[in-house]
């Protein structure tokens, strides 16, 4: 056997010639990302979902009840797809997964309107879809008001009043929204912008976990080791060093696929964006190769890292805000670097906020990184005497 | 015979499951308690009580009164009075606040006037749910103040006219099967299901990697015992049906029992909707654990797959909108279907008619990956019966090894000997 060459880079060459004589490494480390940038931004490319059906039952069937139903269907987000004959088919409807959400109006509404007995139209919406649901149901509200707003406006206008002075009748106190950031409350901007990092998160801790223990699984750490001089930092820095090029890479995609090619705002440019998401990267491999360390058995710390990087999802607090979890979680989503990730996102992206308001964030995703200093040498143990657990 | 054969293997495949502590991880344990993190996640529902901070400018009764009465709401805290909307914008800043309600000075003047007034509120898009709790909150207020204010205007009529004037038709709003229009009913039906499929796909491609690592090993021949591979698949496919028809019972009708969630299925239903899931998913785990090659591996090829897997069952974005391309590979997955009826099921009460699409849909898939998985024990069986090339390799590999072992324990020996001369050389 020739003499093995030592050294930094000879140990990156040996993992770019392991990381290609397997599939499973270009599988996971590109492809599977790629595919979920690919499918989020897809999938959502309308931002907001537009023309969502609902139905319809008018059991009034008169002048006032149509033109309510006209004035609904113009609206952008709802289309009008059936008109039910009873309450109890609507409901059905419902469950077979047809509409989202009906408009009910009962018999004698026209009646009791003109004779001021103040009927009730109801609106109905399956909740167990809640974005459509929620969505349809500011559709349907707006309608509902607007509905009994035109009946009184008539009046009102009847009596000589000008169209301000029977809004300012009508509606004496209005709100003006304004949204920050994102404006068009689209729905792409609000997920993408932390699904694409979560998945990268996620393929970055199994990878590493997964690459630092097949050395030990397959016996060929102790030649690793020898590499790098018995150093265990200089070998595993040595070894994640090609991944870290190969993520960062897949970074960058996302990051132009996002702020370039969809425009999303990054109100503070790209670099921020970017200087985020190496430092993810980063941090994750850091945490990655923690918990390596800390359990030396492949497939443990490999169901662990799964645990971390899957429920970095929810726990980020993207979705449902972490201010209305438990305590106990609330306190755990520190230990999530997604978590920061986000945070700094929503400062430098999405509101365009001075970095050192976010300098906290970037230091806590620093902290991941140093965070195997503090067990590694446990690594360096096993690597010497490890045995394989199934 | 035939039968006996089937039990026997279905034993076997039931044995090795218990004596696997990974699989038994994705099994039982997984199931036992991801569930429970979840819907203890998202037991809050909403939120309440988003902090925001007020700049009023106007400073009179009225707007007072508003800032009061939104500060009351279950949706809204008001943590700070600020002069100014610098000052506003440095608590949000901060992340203290997620919204700024501010009310101009010219408020309470247009009031007077009889003209419409106009109070802004700004909200951070960090997450959809500040958003709809500020807009929710500041529109009850309004709606509640805005009756006030015209039955003051209105004179010389009694109340009940002016009620009927000022809302000649009433309305009301029902978000039906989830009462409190909360996360926990929306999401966890998706998450139980997805639980299933994926610590099935997860633990069936756990066990076929580690056959396909001794296979490669020449410790495994498949086919010595039975010479019918239908016989090994319906064996293994009743193993696994067994465990996770407990695993199933407990995930989908304990875990909800357990958080209060809205379960109003049928008994029936859920078993006629839930056998085929199971099925189809258990012949599409074994399916796609052809690609596994060693143990550890199916934690990096199935594990993100569940993030997608989500979204394609249409739970979040509304499949009515989703590109044509995913809704058509959305249907590959026994996921996407078992979403979506068991969600109807659990929580809309929907009957068996109700989703009939998705339960043919789930058969279709049995047959399908029963026929794939068929083909590719078929295959195994063949390359197993005549040794072929991987055994050939295995082989190879085995005396490559002990070559290399050799090589090493020579080269030890030499620089061991070497070492020895030299102190000797060093002694004389």
């Amino acid at each position: 056997m020739s003499q093995m060459k030592q050294g930094f880079w000879a140990i990156v060459r040996r993992e770019i010639l392991r990381m290609s004589s397997r599939r499973l490494y270009g599988l996971s480390m590109v492809l599977a990302p790629m595919f979920c940038f690919i499918f989020f931004t897809t999938l959502m490319k309308e931002g907001l979902p537009q023309g969502l059906p609902a139905g319809v039952v008018d059991e009034d069937n008169t002048t006032v009840s149509r033109s309510i139903l006209r004035n609904l269907d113009s609206y952008q987000q709802t289309e009008i797809i059936k008109q039910y004959a009873s309450f109890a088919e609507a409901r059905e409807a419902m469950q077979k997964n047809e509409i989202y959400g009906f408009f009910y109006i009962p018999k004698g509404t026209e009646l009791k309107a003109s004779s001021q007995q103040q009927p009730t139209i109801s609106i109905y919406t399956n909740a167990i879809y809640l974005i459509p649901s929620s969505l349809l149901y500011r559709d349907m509200k707006t309608m509902a008001v607007m509905a009994a707003a035109a009946v009184g406006r008539e009046v009102l206008f009847a009596k000589g009043a000008n169209l301000d002075q029977a809004m300012g009748f009508l509606q004496p106190i209005q709100m003006d929204m304004h949204p920050l950031g994102n404006p068009w409350l689209n729905y792409n901007i609000y997920l993408s912008n932390t699904m694409l990092p979560a998945v990268l998160v996620l393929m970055v801790l199994l990878v590493t976990c997964f690459s630092i223990h097949t050395e030990l699984k397959d016996g060929t750490a102790g030649e690793w080791l020898s590499m790098a001089d018995d150093s265990i930092l200089k070998a595993v820095s040595a070894k994640l060093f090609p991944q870290t090029m190969v993520f960062s890479l897949m970074a960058g995609i996302y990051l132009v696929l996002l702020y370039g090619c969809l425009g999303f705002p990054a109100h503070n440019g790209f670099w921020p964006m970017l200087l985020a998401a190496e430092m993810l990267i980063l941090a994750s491999q850091g945490f990655a190769v923690f918990i390596a360390s800390a359990i030396p058995s492949l497939r443990w710390s490999l169901s662990l890292c799964t645990l971390w990087g899957v429920l970095s999802i929810p726990i980020s607090g993207f979705s449902f805000p972490v201010m209305g979890m438990p305590a106990p979680l609330q306190a755990l989503s520190y230990l999530f670097p997604l978590r920061y990730y986000f945070l700094i996102y929503v400062d430098q992206a999405l509101n365009g906020i001075p970095m050192a308001y976010s300098a906290w964030f970037y230091t806590a995703l620093l902290c991941f990184l140093v965070l195997p200093l503090l067990d590694i040498r446990m690594l360096r143990k096993a690597a010497h005497k490890y045995t394989y657990l199934p | 015979m035939w039968f006996r054969d089937l039990l026997d293997v279905a034993g076997k495949e039931l044995r090795k499951t218990v004596s696997d502590v990974g699989v038994l991880v994705f099994f039982i344990i997984v199931p036992l308690l991801y569930p429970l993190l979840y819907a203890y996640l998202y037991g809050g529902e909403v939120v309440r009580e988003v902090p925001v901070v007020a700049v009023d400018d106007c400073r009179s009764t009225t707007s007072r009164e508003f800032l009061r009465k939104s500060d009351a709401t279950p949706d809204l805290k008001i943590i700070s009075y600020c002069s100014d909307m610098e000052e506003a914008r440095n608590v949000v800043h901060n992340h203290k606040a997620y919204g700024i309600i501010q009310i101009p000075s010219e408020f309470e003047r247009s009031l007077a006037d009889g003209r419409q007034a106009t109070i802004n509120l700004y909200c951070d898009m960090s997450g959809l749910l500040y958003y709809k709790a500020l807009l929710s909150g500041c529109t009850m207020v309004s709606l509640d103040m805005n009756r006030d204010i015209q039955m003051v205007r209105l004179s010389g009529i009694s109340d009940r006219e002016k009620e009927v004037m000022i809302m000649p038709i009433e309305n009301e709003y029902v978000t039906m099967f989830n009462p409190a229009n909360g996360f926990q009913a929306f999401l966890i039906p998706a998450v139980l299901i997805l639980v299933l499929q994926q610590t099935l796909v997860l633990g069936v491609a756990m066990m076929a990697g580690t056959e396909h690592e001794r296979r490669r090993k020449g410790e495994l021949i498949l086919g010595n015992e039975y010479s019918n591979p239908i016989t090994v698949l319906g064996g293994k496919a009743l193993a696994y049906l067994l465990v996770y028809g407990f695993t199933s019972t407990y995930v989908l009708c304990l875990v909800p029992w357990f958080f209060h969630m809205p379960q109003l299925w049928h008994l029936h239903t859920l078993v006629a909707f839930i056998v085929p899931f199971l099925l189809a998913n258990i012949f599409f785990a074994i399916s796609i654990s052809f690609f596994v090659k060693d143990r550890e591996s199916c934690f990096l090829l199935f594990v993100f797959i569940s993030v997608p897997l989500i979204f394609m069952s249409g739970i979040s974005w509304p499949t009515s909108n989703m590109p044509a391309f995913w809704k058509v590979l959305a249907q590959i997955f026994p996921s996407t279907h078992a979403v979506n009826g068991f969600a109807r099921i659990n929580t809309a009460g929907a009957l068996l008619q109700d989703v009939r699409y998705e339960s043919i849909a789930l058969w279709i898939q049995t047959a399908v990956y029963f026929m794939t998985s068929l083909l590719i024990y078929e295959r195994l069986y063949r390359s197993d019966k005549m040794p072929g090339m991987e055994f050939v390799m295995a082989m190879r590999n085995r005396m490559r090894k002990d070559l290399r072992k050799v090589e090493q324990e020579i080269k030890h020996e030499i620089q061991r000997e070497l070492k020895a001369v030299g102190r000797n050389y060093k002694k004389n």
